[in-house]
């Protein structure tokens, strides 16, 4: 492969095609066996990262390589740290990276811890920190994956702004559309060979979808609209939740969910998405407001209780809130129901009863390799997901929260998991999708809410959808609910 | 079958780290004596020392030459195995406990005022003593617990002061204080009473050994946490709490129930150390603990890479070791040598990063060599 100074190149591929390695020895993390990298003509061999950046070539990782406690400012400059006198000058090294963000036009709180921040917010920390280095060579891994539409097209904007000036952008992304709109030629790869070169221009989405798997088959449409909803399984009045540093996330959020309905909630990333679905699924304590479960007004539950009642949960962050990695896939598989047949009989592990169900379910969801005993963090991300959807699904769940279901995965692993939302609608399951792809919400959802700043800003069903109205509400610019009345007591 | 391999493939870097250790200590002798023979002749005595003096028992058909050994060293091994334990168990849920001193020492009190004060028949003594020092390790285990839960406080500061805590409490007062043995006479004694006869642990080998049960109920303690930990329902929440408390959570498991009980768990092992110690050995609690076992536990914990197993192998060992060291005396040599190599293997243990990669290298190596005739 060759890239050019001054161009977008993307490169695609399924996940486990290899360009996470081939971008990995690109960035020093990993030392080719045989073949040459030549940079200007010259063979170069990187031994570390710090090779690679002294190259002027800078990667930015799919999973975040920040320091959670540390501020924005302090995990941009680590490594390369102004100095006075021998000691660390902080003010300079806020200044240099609030300099940097205004550069590239990113707004960040350069003294706001990451951990306090949105994914979508870290993400764009790691790409001004490689800006800040001064790369002319920067390698995307899946950058848009936690982007808003908005966010996105600030981060083309910027991209094409970099190769103009002479950089080259190296994009790695599953969203095809993305890849055409904004890439000069396109790399795909199969199977850790390239099997393909277009240009952007040139190119569809078909295409490259059929290059990548070899089939295009569309992903699973919502089939008839006309659908009996049933029993109202979920009812949010009027509720207040706190976020991080107790600012406010949810301020009077109302909605509804039925049985056997897929509801989506469109907004843009950090509008109280991740804290109504931990209110939701025990994991975080509101202040006023009820959650009804069927009926029954919910006090503190606790996460267990939930799944007892069969809420099942996919969350947003997969590595650290729904595997343990260094587990097997099936005990992955019995977490959480450890203690009840069949993975458990009398307080003891039912090691039989626990391998059966776990194969039985590696088959059905078509996890590969279909090893009930491997490492779960030795698995590609699709198919972690997959052992997830198995597991939450196999509690024949009411009621079915998932949040960025489909974050990072590649084409087939997202029909995969498509079908899977749309099966256990089918099967009478209430389904709450909350997602930054709006098309995925749009093309999933019965019914859709609009969030905004904590409340909901409207409610559109199937037949109203509408890409520009939807885009409105997710803005604020529009509300379509009446005022809330002051409560009484208020 | 494919067990044997992989526990020996996770027990290599342990294994490396001794026979280093053992290699270091031995250079060490022969340089400060300037002699190799003395520092064979000093291993060798360790060794007989530890396991029982061979030769003589092959000359001369006397089993108490094996079985005086063995008491010694069993005695140490078992103490090292519920400190180490308590260290390891409390890792299971990804907490570091530096507190094992502290519970043992607790414990061993707890066992002392029950074995001396409290008049009950022969059977049931020692197991209300080890009840009784059980139950105070694991509530003075459970107070750093509760602090890290509720308040965020870090358990190896809180761990390590309530050690501090504990030693002047029972140290400093009770044992000097409240609870000092009453003089008998013109003798003056220190420590605490000497308890019963009734509460003592019953010796295993009559008077051919110190040998006593404190021994089999170690290697019995370990093979229990191994069972809980990989067979019990329980035992895998802790598991999950210790490997991804975020995800145990958001499953449904009850992390700060699993935190607690694991906790508590673990202090009740350093307490048994403590009772064992105190009903086994010394029957009494003398003015001070001597021997830091419940730090001697990290060591162990850490040598036997938190595994239950893995820990009462390196408690063995190690209390072999330290019981044959005493015998080094005889040829001039100073008894601390077996902590050195304890204090050295621990060391090499902690480098074991350079272990995996130095292996793997080496692995690595091998595949290309394969190829090589091709080539």
């Amino acid at each position: 492969m060759d890239f050019e100074a001054g161009e977008i190149v993307a490169l695609v591929g399924e996940n486990g095609a290899g360009k996470s390695t081939l971008m990995n020895v690109l960035s020093g993390l990993y030392t080719p066996d045989s073949g040459e990298i030549l940079i200007e003509g010259q063979p170069t061999r990187f031994r570390s990262p710090r090779d690679a950046i002294a190259r002027e070539i800078g990667m930015v990782h799919q999973h975040f390589m920040l320091i959670p406690p540390l501020t924005v400012a302090e995990n941009v400059v680590l490594g390369l740290e102004p100095r006075k006198r021998g000691l660390l000058d902080l003010t300079a090294a806020r200044n240099a990276v609030q300099k940097t963000c205004q550069r590239f036009g990113f707004s960040l709180p350069v003294d706001a811890r990451i951990e306090d921040l949105t994914v979508g917010s870290q993400q764009k920390v790691e790409i001004i920190k490689v800006l800040y280095r001064g790369a002319r060579v920067l390698i995307l891994d899946e950058p848009t994956a936690v982007l808003t539409p908005q966010e996105c097209d600030d981060l083309f904007a910027v991209m094409r702004e970099l190769a103009a000036s002479g950089h080259t952008i190296i994009l790695i992304s599953h969203k095809l559309r993305e890849v055409l709109a904004v890439a000069a030629r396109i790399y795909v790869m199969r199977r850790g060979k390239l099997v393909a070169q277009v240009q952007g221009s040139a190119s569809n989405e078909r295409e490259l979808a059929a290059l990548m798997v070899g089939d295009a088959r569309p992903s699973p449409s919502i089939g008839s609209a006309k659908r009996d909803r049933g029993e109202l399984l979920l009812e949010i009045e009027d509720l207040h939740v706190p976020g991080a540093q107790e600012i406010p996330a949810l301020r009077g959020l109302s909605l509804r969910i039925f049985a056997g309905e897929v509801v989506g909630i469109a907004g843009v990333d950090g509008n109280g998405q991740r804290e109504l679905a931990e209110a939701i699924t025990g994991l975080r304590p509101w202040t006023s407001g009820s959650i009804r479960f069927r009926g029954e007004k919910l006090r503190n539950p606790s996460p267990g209780e939930l799944r007892h009642r069969r809420l099942a949960h996919v969350p947003e962050d997969r590595l650290s809130r729904a595997i343990i990695a260094p587990m097997t896939v099936e005990e992955n598989i019995a977490l959480g129901r450890d203690r009840e047949p069949p993975f458990a009989r009398k307080g003891l592990i039912d090691f039989a009863g626990r391998r059966e169900r776990a194969s039985r379910l590696l088959k059905e969801f078509d996890v590969r390799p279909p090893d009930a005993q491997a490492r779960i963090g030795l698995l590609s991300g699709g198919n972690q997901q997959k052992v997830v959807l198995a597991r939450e699904l196999d509690l024949a769940p009411r009621l079915l929260v998932v949040v960025q279901p489909t974050r990072g995965l590649d084409i087939s692993a997202v029909r995969a998991v498509h079908e899977r939302l749309l099966l256990a609608r089918e099967r009478g399951a209430g389904v709450l999708l909350i997602s930054l792809d709006l098309d995925e919400v749009l093309s999933l959802s019965d019914r859709i809410y609009a969030i905004f700043e904590g409340r909901i800003t409207g409610e559109l069903g199937r037949a109203e959808f509408d890409e520009k109205r939807v885009g409105r509400l997710m803005m604020g610019a529009e509300r379509e609910r009446p005022p809330r009345a002051p409560s009484a007591n208020a | 079958m494919g067990m044997f391999p992989s526990l020996f493939r996770a027990a290599l870097p342990s294994l490396l780290s001794i026979a280093l250790a053992l290699l270091v200590c031995f250079i060490a002798i022969a340089v400060s004596r300037s002699d190799l023979s003395i520092a064979a002749n000093a291993y060798l005595q360790m060794l007989w020392g530890g396991l029982g003096d061979v030769p003589s028992f092959l000359g001369s058909g006397n089993w108490s030459l094996l079985t005086r050994a063995w008491g010694e060293s069993a005695a140490k091994a078992a103490l090292l195995t519920f400190t180490g334990l308590a260290v390891s168990v409390a890792f299971c849920v990804g907490l570091f406990n530096i507190g094992a001193q502290g519970q043992m020492t607790v414990g061993a009190i707890v066992a002392a005022v029950i074995g001396a004060k409290v008049a009950l028949p022969a059977g049931l003594h020692p197991a209300v003593a080890i009840a009784g020092a059980a139950g105070a390790g694991a509530l003075y285990a459970l107070l750093p617990a509760v602090l890290k839960v509720r308040r965020g406080v870090h358990e190896v500061i809180s761990t390590i002061m309530l050690n501090w805590v504990a030693v002047s409490l029972v140290e400093n007062w009770l044992v000097v204080g409240p609870l000092r043995a009453t003089a008998s006479g013109d003798l003056s004694r220190s420590g605490t009473d000497e308890i019963l006869p009734t509460a003592e642990l019953p010796r295993l080998l009559g008077s051919l050994s110190r040998l006593n049960a404190g021994f089999p109920l170690a290697v019995l303690s370990a093979v229990g946490v191994w069972f809980w930990l990989n067979r019990t329902s329980n035992g895998f929440e802790a598991r999950a709490v210790g490997l991804g408390m975020e995800a145990a959570r958001t499953a449904g498991i009850d992390v700060r129930a699993r935190v607690y009980q694991t906790m508590a768990f673990a202090g009740a092992l350093a307490g048994i150390a403590g009772a064992v110690w105190v009903l086994g050995t010394e029957y009494k609690f003398p003015a001070t603990l001597g021997a830091p076992y419940g730090f001697d536990g990290i060591a162990i914990s850490l040598i036997g890479q938190n595994h239950p197993l893995g820990v009462g192998a390196a408690a063995i060992f190690f209390g072999v070791l330290r019981a044959g060291g005493t015998r080094m005396q005889l040829l001039g040599v100073h008894k601390s040598f077996p902590e050195l190599i304890q204090g050295l293997a621990l060391l090499f243990v902690a480098g074991r990063l350079i272990w995996d990669s130095v292996l793997r290298r080496s692995a690595k190596r091998a595949v290309p060599m394969a190829e090589v005739p091709r080539a």
